[in-house]
């Protein structure tokens, strides 16, 4: 009877999570390089990335964690080594209907700009190279359409 | 301060029925009903806060806080649940022997509340001040058996069959030991009338002279009531919940809500027989009786689920062998010594 | 007068089964005439699953499987892999994995604690443990990230080292770890109901608890003094001084006072593994991409329910070519259909709580 409480009444007061908690991903996407080591540490294949070759480097396009498949081992978080991707300390990821769990993390166009001013210094093979990621970029979208499907 | 409230609007109805030109047989008769459903209504109520106290204390005593959400400090949680359960469906299995299965909850909230009728709440605040109350109440609460029963047996279900035994066992056999140990005191006072029983106290309280008849009585009140250590009636681990296995909804919160009115049966019989009912300790009559009659039923209310949530459940047969081995020879024996020590008093003149 | 028996199915819905466990009773009123235990309700698959990960992906998969003790569930697997490539783990690494597998024992056997009393009938038991617990699984939640489903074993080490303000933390706890031992007696074993409900009942003899090839606990209970961790040391056991505790009569009420033994020594155990943790590396120096030599290895460690053994068939691939695991629970569980024969129903609760199952481990 004389007992300490230890209810904590959740919405009003909450617990400090620890710096390590497990909780939503984070991606910091100018430090991804793109280069598929996370996706191949998850054991359950939740990661689901697009890239597009912009001059020599990789370029992260699309990024998709499926969430509802995802065991939160942090194999992923382990793998990086660009030090891009990161646990967040959000565990609310409740949501009402089953296509909005999928989690985007990055979804953005190949830049235009930056190729232009790298078109500008290597006319012929930087054009050819973006079309080639456009290209690529739309195979891999309609792969992940039909992998939704 | 405050001893003739309820007194008082007892005689005000009265004199305004007078007033009317009522017959004195229409006139009493109206009075009774009045009195009883009062009492019905109010202890309806107080189940609600009875519940709420359970938890309560359930909770502080598992370091927890309880309800805490619907209404101030979580009063109205009760109510809530109510409203939740009385909206719910009522499943009807259909193997099920439907006439006794609705019948059940429909009537087992009847022998609590007839038993309440002769209870004395007050000095002189008995609805039904019965000359033969003690042997009412004992005959008239030993028949929710058959309801459980009734129950356990219509849901055509083997946990409620399971259940629908045990309680059959338990309550048969421990009725024994329980009208036995209230012998002693019956014996003393010479009385089956709850009102004399509780004036005879004045000078001392039965506790101090049949100790041991109110261990008896307290141990057997709790099994009555099917609660921890004894609930194997609805040992939810064993037996999901015994004869209320297949009721949902307002049906389950019947057999809920009796269980609540057993328990304050018992701990009302145990203020009036022990512990003398609505007098005030140490002659402090500065609170009305009434007061002292409810805070001493409290109290009891309260050691009931201190029990309940300490002690684990007891097994069926060890829970036999100690009502007829320990508990009946036990009960004789204060009888016997009882009866013993009145000669000797009267020998000395007392 | 004729009578007859029926047929209860006890589960696989029902409050106590510890899960979605399904014991086929027969019963004779209420005593037990015939009892068939069927598992498999909880089967996901996990040794199939294992064949098409590699091996690191392997671990999480194994915390799931005993979830209570899912530390220990990682060692296990990390140890027969390890094996395989013939890694030496580093010193660092072995002691934390003492720290956080006696720590992980002790979560689970404060499970089998409360909830045998909730078994019995004594919620509030059931709730004190839970509490205590929490500490632990907030400390795995500082160190590891996650609560239950850990995955802190790496081949060759441990996934982190010890977080900051960790160790002050689990001292604390640690030197409240006997309080709460007593309390626990004193709530629960002390009780006289409690003692007439599980002394002598389901008693399991010696020989008996040899033949079942029982393990851990229950083993001890019975009074075989047999821990892997004594018997065959693997890790750093050998230099750490506790005791097995060992039951006499082998009934319930010895195998349930049993794991607060162990509880106390496991305390022993974490308190000579912090003062003796050396600083270093906590991770082997294991290839990226593990590809073990073909082969196959079997090891054993002592989980908090018994043996946890692990048979990793490797075809020199980067995947494993077959893992199986040796699940303490499931083997434990042989003997039930014995045990529950001329017992009450509610006894079966008391028995088949006692052995302390997890039915994600019994089904895999």
């Amino acid at each position: 009877m004389l007992a300490q409480k230890v209810t904590v009444q959740y919405p009003d007061e909450k617990i400090e999570l620890p710096d390590r908690f497990h909780g939503r991903f984070e991606l910091d996407a100018d430090k991804c390089i793109a280069c598929m080591l996370c996706a191949n540490a998850c054991p359950n294949k939740v990661i689901q990335m697009e890239r597009a070759k912009v001059g020599k480097k990789q370029y992260l396009t699309k990024y998709v964690m499926r969430i509802e498949y995802c065991m939160f081992c942090g194999l992923c978080v382990e793998a990086c080594n660009q030090d891009a991707l990161h646990f967040s300390k959000v565990f609310n990821m409740n949501q009402y209907f089953r296509q909005k769990v999928r989690l985007i993390l990055v979804d953005r166009p190949v830049p235009q700009e930056e190729e232009a001013g790298e078109a500008a210094d290597v006319k012929r093979p930087a054009t050819e190279g973006t079309a080639g990621a456009k290209r690529e970029v739309a195979a891999g979208r309609s792969a992940a359409k039909e992998g939704e499907s | 301060m405050g001893e003739n409230v309820f007194l008082n609007i007892a005689s005000w109805i009265r004199g305004f029925l007078d007033s009317l030109g009522a017959p004195l047989l229409l006139n009493d008769l109206i009075m009774m009903i009045i009195k009883a459903s009062a009492v019905i209504v109010f202890v309806s109520l107080n189940v609600i806060w009875l519940i709420l106290m359970e938890r309560k204390v359930c909770a502080y005593i598992q370091c927890r806080l309880g309800p805490n959400r619907v209404g101030p400090k979580g009063t109205l949680q009760t109510i809530a649940d109510v409203i939740k359960l009385v909206t719910k469906e009522f499943l009807v299995p259909r193997t099920a022997d439907k006439v006794v299965f609705l019948l059940a909850p429909l009537i087992v909230f009847v022998p609590p509340a007839l038993a309440l009728a002769v209870v004395p709440w007050g000095d002189g605040m008995a609805a039904v001040d019965m000359n033969i109350g003690v042997f009412y109440l004992l005959a008239v609460t030993s028949l929710s058996t058959l309801i459980f029963w009734m129950g356990a047996w219509g849901s055509n279900n083997k946990y409620a069959l399971i259940g629908g035994m045990r309680v059959v066992a338990q309550m048969v056999s421990y009725e024994l030991p329980l009208v036995l140990a209230l012998l002693g005191v019956i014996m003393i006072t010479g009385t089956l009338n709850m009102s004399e029983i509780v004036e005879a106290q004045r000078n001392v309280w039965f506790i101090f002279t049949q100790p041991l008849a109110f261990l008896i009585y307290f141990i057997a009140g709790i099994s009555e009531t099917n609660r921890t250590p004894f609930d194997l009636v609805e040992a939810e681990s064993e037996i999901i919940a015994g004869p209320y296995t297949e009721y949902s909804g307002m049906g389950w919160a019947m057999f809920m809500l009796t269980e609540y009115v057993s328990v304050m049966i018992i701990s009302i019989m145990c203020t009036v027989m022990f512990f003398g009912g609505w007098l005030a300790p140490f002659g402090w009559t500065f609170l009305p009786s009434w007061f002292w009659f409810f805070f001493k039923v409290y109290l009891f209310i309260f050691l009931f689920m201190w029990i309940r949530w300490t002690y684990p459940r007891i097994r069926v047969d060890q829970l036999m062998g100690f009502g007829w081995k320990v508990l009946v020879p036990l009960s004789l024996a204060n009888i016997f010594v009882t009866g013993i020590g009145m000669y000797v008093y009267r020998a000395i003149g007392w | 007068m004729k009578t007859q028996t029926y047929f209860l199915n006890l589960g696989p819905q029902h409050p106590s089964t510890h899960g979605v466990f399904r014991v086929i009773l027969e019963l004779d009123g209420e005593v037990v005439v015939k009892a068939t235990p069927v598992p498999g309700y909880l089967h996901r698959g996990v040794e199939k699953l294992a064949e098409a990960r590699t091996y690191t992906q392997v671990i999480p998969y194994t915390d799931r499987m005993d979830y209570l003790a899912n530390m220990l569930m990682n060692w296990g697997y990390v140890e027969a892999v390890e094996k395989l490539l013939g890694v030496e783990v580093p010193e660092r690494a072995q002691y934390i994995r003492v720290i956080v597998g006696e720590l992980s024992r002790i979560a689970s056997h404060l499970i089998a604690v409360g909830s045998y009393a909730a078994d019995i009938g004594g919620l509030t038991g059931f709730l004190y443990t839970f509490r205590d617990r929490e500490r632990i699984v907030d400390l795995f939640e500082m160190l590891t990230g996650s609560r239950m489903t850990v995955s802190y074993f790496r081949i060759g080490g441990v996934a982190d080292d010890l977080p900051e303000g960790f160790i002050p933390l689990l001292q604390k706890f640690l030197a409240d770890l006997p309080g709460l031992c007593d309390e626990y007696d004193g709530l629960i074993t002390g009780n006289e109901i409690f003692q007439a409900r599980t002394k002598f009942v389901g008693v399991i003899p010696p020989e008996k608890a040899i033949n079942y090839s029982l393990s851990g606990p229950n083993l001890r209970a019975s009074g075989v003094n047999f821990d892997l961790r004594k018997n065959r040391p693997y890790g750093v056991y050998d230099r750490l001084d506790f005791e097995v505790p060992l039951g006499k009569n082998g009934d319930c009420f010895d195998r349930f006072v049993c794991r607060i033994k162990e509880m106390r020594q496991s305390g022993r155990i974490i308190q000579q593994a912090l003062k003796n943790l050396p600083e270093g590396p906590i991770q082997a120096k294991v290839p990226k991409v593990i590809r073990p030599p073909a082969g196959e290895a079997y090891t054993e460690i002592e989980s908090s329910k018994g043996i946890f053994g692990c048979y990793i068939v490797s075809d020199g691939s980067n995947k494993p070519y077959r893992v199986h695991f040796r699940r303490p629970s499931f083997i434990n569980l042989g003997c039930l259909a014995e045990l529950c024969v001329g017992w009450k129903v509610a006894d079966v609760i008391a028995i088949l709580g006692s052995l302390d199952i997890v039915l994600g481990e019994v089904d895999c």
